[in-house]
């Protein structure tokens, strides 16, 4: 069992510039839901995403703005560890959904310039930071989580002192395009656990870390610890979750932390508000507490930033981080039935709700069946 | 961090070495074995034919790189004991996945925006196309398909891909996340990718290598075939030839990037082999294809160690490997 501080924050999301901003929007309930920003509104049934506001004109779509929201994510992160602009001795692991996708289709499809070298984010990870070991892990909604098992491994196989952690995604046009397909009747918010949800809707964000093998000498500068990471694969079907494997990684995630369900005070739901997640996870989360169902606080932040993908992982961690420093639990908002799958389920709804808590359990789920589930401490 | 602890890590994982590779595949036009990978190229080499050597079932709907990269990964678990006809050997929850593309699904991507832009609606979009959207479909298809679920991971992480796929996989397995893992590396051909990357020919093929915990292939009665040792991740060829190590190797695998100006060669007297230039551009596979071809040296009787290196020097950074004759002294 290890015990690994966060001693840097960095986030960028369609509701906020970082986590401070993230974090007072979450608590006042306000979304970031906008008409299509970047995409030719005429071609989609669907007219509302969760997109983060960079862009030069409306309707105007640059190349890069992937890449762009990751270096402010770790800039910030970097910033707030104290490390500075070199980075040239930390590994630094991103996750992400869809990569710089999105700037690939311009290059394509418009003839906008772009180059094999930016598919990754290494590239510019070296231009802005030096830094020249650089992953990008491209594992669909979990990616950020996964990132983060890998620096856990790294720190405690004593590979290095301090890991950078980041996931990141903006939304591109042929996922977009694919859930329009596939939506006939395409919801206008994302509601997790309604009973009257529609589906997901995506959003765009990045996120970012600094996490260290050991505690600094200034214990007021420690975020929060991570206690454990579990990862693994349904191996069940390409797009449907199965909550067998999500059960597993549960259980897993707080055998490495060393805890027990009932120890945990606030579960950040993964919540994309299709019906197939929430049930799965649902079913999985009964399975796991069993009598303690009721025991965590239980929330999410998707229905004010959209479904963040690679990035959802690791803003979901931050968010836990900073509710429990501030003993403050931010809702979740349009949530006015609770679908039957969360019966007995503590979940914040509508307005923030006031709990001091010391145990976190972060849940993000991908594409493919691939899980993982994280545990942190409060960084009192 | 310091580079101190780097260097001790590194020295640290080659005195140690705990992991082996138990288990090769191969899907690439010319070669079907190790071995052939160390030869030139046949000239006229038939692309692979997924559905020749796995039958049509089950490819439906698959791309390219997830159709190559099926029969390779068939091939390696069979090699390496863990496939047999009644299915897995061991236990799935023990076994990784890493798979390293860049440009598995490119075809895809842009093909959907350019179809959506011509009909001026998504209407026209197939359901089917929804998991070849995501990178990760190579990884979850073979997970699926064969029920191993360890740690999924899909590395889309430019020239170093492979080697960082390799460094990964031994991670996991020193960590306790794993017992072994199936490694595997592909780049398709088409028409977009050759765009991008300005190549005249991507290898269309997919290379793959069974890493696992050291002693657990002999307990099934399979060989160890190399043993993998020492990484490293610098700036350019020559910084990472020199940080992989105090042994001379007796061959390596790369870039002919990094060279001594004094001698012009990189590594004087040591043979290279340069898989790209042969095989066609590999990106993310080439580090799985230098294992591949690597196990192919021990096999024919070359002595250790090998170094494979990827990724040049104007990239965004350089990795290596040492591999080990699979009799070499731990």
């Amino acid at each position: 069992m290890s015990r690994l501080p966060v001693t840097g924050v960095g986030a960028v999301a369609s509701i906020g510039r970082d986590p401070g901003e993230i974090f007072a929007a979450l608590c006042a309930g306000r979304d970031g839901r906008h008409p299509l920003r970047g995409f030719n509104r005429d071609w989609y049934n669907a007219d509302c995403l969760y997109e983060v506001d960079d862009r030069p004109a409306p309707q105007t779509d640059t190349v890069g703005r992937a890449t762009a929201l990751l270096l402010d994510a770790v800039g910030q992160a970097a910033r707030d560890a104290g490390l500075g602009d070199d980075l040239s001795d930390v590994p630094i692991l991103v996750g992400t959904g869809l990569r710089e996708l999105r700037s690939l289709e311009l290059w394509w499809r418009d003839g906008r310039p772009f180059g094999a070298e930016r598919m990754h984010f290494g590239t510019a990870l070296r231009e802005r930071f030096g830094a020249l070991d650089t992953h990008t892990i491209s594992n669909a909604c979990s990616a950020s989580l996964y990132a983060l098992a890998l620096a856990v491994n790294l720190l405690e196989l004593q590979e290095a002192d301090m890991v950078i952690v980041a996931g990141v995604d903006v939304i591109t046009e042929s996922m977009f395009g694919l859930s329009d397909r596939l939506q006939f009747d395409p919801p206008d918010r994302l509601r997790p656990f309604d009973r009257d949800r529609k589906g997901t809707v995506m959003g765009e964000g990045a996120g970012a870390i600094v996490l260290r093998r050991k505690a600094p000498a200034d214990r007021g500068a420690v975020h929060g610890w991570v206690r454990g990471v579990a990862v693994n694969c349904d191996a069940f079907h390409a797009t449907a979750p199965d909550p067998h494997g999500i059960a597993a990684a549960v259980r897993q995630a707080h055998d490495q932390a060393g805890v027990k369900a009932e120890d945990i005070g606030l579960v950040m739901l993964h919540g994309t508000g299709t019906q197939l997640n929430d049930a799965a996870e649902a079913t999985a989360l009964s399975d796991v507490y069993g009598p303690h169902i009721g025991s965590p606080l239980m929330t999410g932040m998707k229905s004010m930033t959209g479904h963040t993908s690679g990035a959802s992982g690791v803003l979901g961690l931050l968010v836990a981080l900073r509710a429990m420093g501030q003993g403050v639990v931010p809702p979740i908002t349009g949530l006015d039935n609770p679908a039957a799958e969360v019966a007995g389920f503590r979940i914040v709804r509508d307005t923030p709700v006031e709990e001091q808590v010391d145990l976190a359990q972060i849940d993000a789920f991908g594409f493919g069946g691939i899980n993982a589930v994280a545990v942190v401490e409060a960084g009192r | 961090m310091s580079t101190a602890t780097t260097e001790a890590a590194a020295v640290r994982t080659a005195g140690g070495t705990v992991t082996a590779v138990t288990g090769v595949g191969l899907a690439v036009p010319g070669a079907r074995t190790p071995q052939e990978l160390l030869a030139a190229r046949p000239d006229g080499a038939a692309a692979v034919d997924p559905a020749a050597r796995l039958g049509k079932k089950g490819l439906r709907y698959k791309d390219r790189a997830t159709q190559l990269a099926l029969c390779c990964a068939d091939e390696a678990l069979r090699d390496a004991g863990l496939l047999g006809d009644d299915g897995l050997t061991v236990p799935g929850e023990s076994v990784a996945v890493l798979i390293a593309s860049n440009y598995g699904n490119v075809d895809t991507v842009c093909a959907i925006v350019e179809m959506i832009a011509a009909e001026g609606t998504a209407g026209g979009l197939s359901p089917m196309d929804v998991p070849n959207a995501s990178s990760n479909v190579i990884a979850s298809t073979l997970a699926v398909k064969y029920g191993l679920r360890g740690p999924n991971l899909m590395l889309c992480n430019g020239p170093t891909s492979g080697l960082d796929a390799v460094r990964w996989a031994a991670t996991l397995i020193r960590s306790g996340r794993a017992d072994r893992a199936l490694v595997l590396g592909v780049e398709p051909d088409n028409r977009a990718v050759r765009r991008l990357t300005g190549a005249d020919r991507l290898v269309d093929g997919a290379a793959a290598v069974v890493v696992e915990r050291l002693g657990c292939g002999p307990a099934r009665g399979v060989a160890e075939r190399a043993l993998v040792g020492a990484t490293a991740r610098t700036a350019g060829v020559r910084a990472c030839l020199d940080r992989l190590g105090a042994d001379a190797p007796a061959v390596w695998f790369g870039p002919g990037d990094g060279t001594d100006p004094a001698d012009g060669t990189p590594l004087p007297g040591v043979p290279r082999y340069d898989l790209t230039g042969e095989w066609g551009e590999s990106s993310a596979a080439l580090g799985v294809l230098q294992c591949a071809g690597a196990v192919g040296w021990f096999a024919a009787g070359g002595g250790g160690p090998v170094y494979a290196v990827a990724g040049r020097d104007g990239d965004d950074a350089t990795a290596g490997l040492v591999l080990r004759a699979p009799d070499a002294v731990r």
